[in-house]
């Protein structure tokens, strides 16, 4: 299961769920890391227009309340709390984007994680 | 956080995670829609290159190009692999960020469909000592919990699947067409319809409104889909029924039903599943009775093309399909009229990889 899945207060979930999609996961040419460079540009790609899409409503917010907030964007200074905030949220943007590298570090067979499978096995 | 729905499909709990599925869906109409033709010409054309020169071996009449050929010859081109690294990750993407998308609202949820619960518990019939056989427990389409195991499954089914049809079915448009295209009997009775593997509901609801008058059941093994299913028709507004059950031991008298129809269920069963849920619909449908059947292409004797059974056969071991490729070797209109059916070509869906058959129980 992911991590980042809350249980409800009743447990119900099960904690073995997403084997499917867990583990070393599946790789598709001779050499992995064009599998994990496409996973990352898949990844980036969707950070990409995330954080396009959240100025785009960002902006038509503050302008429907009459707000321009360019020049202040430039002038703001983070305080420690804000860092550390941002470092965290940076840090998981990293792993989204490069944690295939991690994941398939190796070509197959791989001696360290024998859940890694080619693309061609069930 | 509940940030309400896209009409009738809820809407992800947070912005960034709904431009991020969105993101996916307009990756995934790239992938789908232009990417994989080329896969398919490249491959085809390589093929018919490979059995000119003897590369390939040419199959004997009757017979088919083995799969492990098509695999080889298609593998060869990087665009093969380049679609499968790509549909691969996003549908990964997707089950990651929708899961986590919709447990933001877990409580909200659960006790949503617990209140559908106390409002109308006669519309859902779910057996406290009913246990999923084995078969079923597959996270199908790579679902975590696949139909069975995530009782947030119903949910995260609905928004996957908004992605997975590419953004074209967020209204229910397919299931709308494929409910309209279901085949009456041609006495015009339809007062009990079932809806077989019906999931989340989606066709079943459109059946009620296209049959008032009729007592529409949806039925399903998956207790997180009848239950999200219920409580969606409840929210809708549908006196619908639903029922956790097996489609081969549904538990319905003889002839009890006017019309049944099924969608894409068949792929997703073992062959000889399939043949009893074929015998137990013939069951209980009454003499004239009409069966509607969506399903993926079947009886593989060259009447799938190559680039459609490398797929099949992708699909199968990429997005967890373990039954579709023994599904797709079935002669499945054959097995049907073993079973006593009259079976005829049904009307085609604006999907043309879908084959339609309508099977009438002879009166």
């Amino acid at each position: 299961m992911d991590s980042k899945t809350t249980i409800n207060a009743a447990g119900e979930v099960p904690a073995t769920l997403g084997e499917e999609i867990g583990g070393a996961g599946k790789a598709y040419f001779d050499d992995v890391v064009i599998d994990n460079i496409l996973d990352a540009l898949l990844e980036l790609s969707a950070a990409v227009w995330t954080y396009h899409d959240r100025v785009i409503v960002l902006e038509k917010v503050l302008a429907d309340r009459g707000i321009e907030v360019s020049e202040a964007i430039e002038a703001h200074l983070p305080d420690a709390a804000e860092i550390a905030e941002r470092e965290a949220e940076r840090a998981a943007l990293v792993q989204r984007v490069f944690g295939s590298f991690v994941r398939r570090p190796t070509a197959r067979p791989n001696p360290i994680n024998p859940t890694a499978q080619k693309g061609d096995e069930q | 956080m509940n940030r309400g729905n896209i009409g009738i499909t809820p809407r992800p709990t947070r912005l960034a995670d709904e431009s991020y599925l969105e993101f996916i869906t307009s990756f995934r109409r790239l992938a789908i829609q232009e990417m994989f033709p080329k896969v398919a010409e490249h491959g085809e054309v390589a093929l018919a290159k490979a059995l000119e020169t003897g590369e390939v071996e040419a199959p004997a009449d009757g017979e088919t190009v083995k799969l492990s050929e098509i695999r080889d010859v298609f593998g060869k081109n990087p665009v093969t692999p380049t679609f499968q690294r790509f549909v691969r990750t996003q549908q990964e993407m997707m089950w990651r960020r929708t899961r986590e998308s919709f447990y933001q609202d877990i409580d909200g949820v659960m006790a949503s469909m617990a209140h559908a619960e106390e409002a109308h518990p006669e519309r859902l019939r779910i057996d406290p000592d009913f246990v999923e056989p084995d078969y079923t427990r597959r996270e199908i389409h790579c679902q975590p919990g696949g139909y069975t195991d995530d009782p947030m499954g119903g949910i995260v089914f609905h928004y996957g699947t908004k992605v997975f049809y590419e953004g074209f079915n967020d209204q229910d448009e397919l299931h709308i067409e494929l409910a309209e295209k279901a085949t009456k009997p041609a006495d015009g009775k339809a007062e009990r319809i079932l809806d077989i593997g019906c999931s989340i509901g989606q066709a079943t609801t459109v059946l009620k409104d296209l049959h008032p008058q009729a007592e529409v059941t949806g039925l399903d093994v998956g207790k997180p889909m009848v239950r999200y299913a219920h409580a969606r028709a409840v929210n809708m507004g549908k006196e619908v029924h639903f029922k956790q059950a097996l489609a081969e031991d549904s538990g319905y008298p003889d002839d009890h039903f006017d019309m049944v129809l099924s969608y894409i269920l068949f792929h997703e069963v073992p062959v000889a599943k399939m043949k009893e849920i074929i015998a137990e619909t013939f069951r209980v449908l009454r003499p004239g009775g009409v069966f509607s059947i969506y399903e993926f292409p079947s009886n593989d004797k060259n009447q799938v093309s190559a680039s459609n059974r490398f797929l099949i056969d992708y699909d199968s071991k990429n997005n967890c399909e373990p039954y579709s490729p023994a599904f797709v070797a079935s002669d499945f209109r054959g097995i049907i009229e073993e079973a006593g059916f009259e079976v005829e070509q049904g009307p085609l869906l604006t999907n043309p990889f879908l084959q339609s058959l309508v099977a009438r129980k002879p009166a």
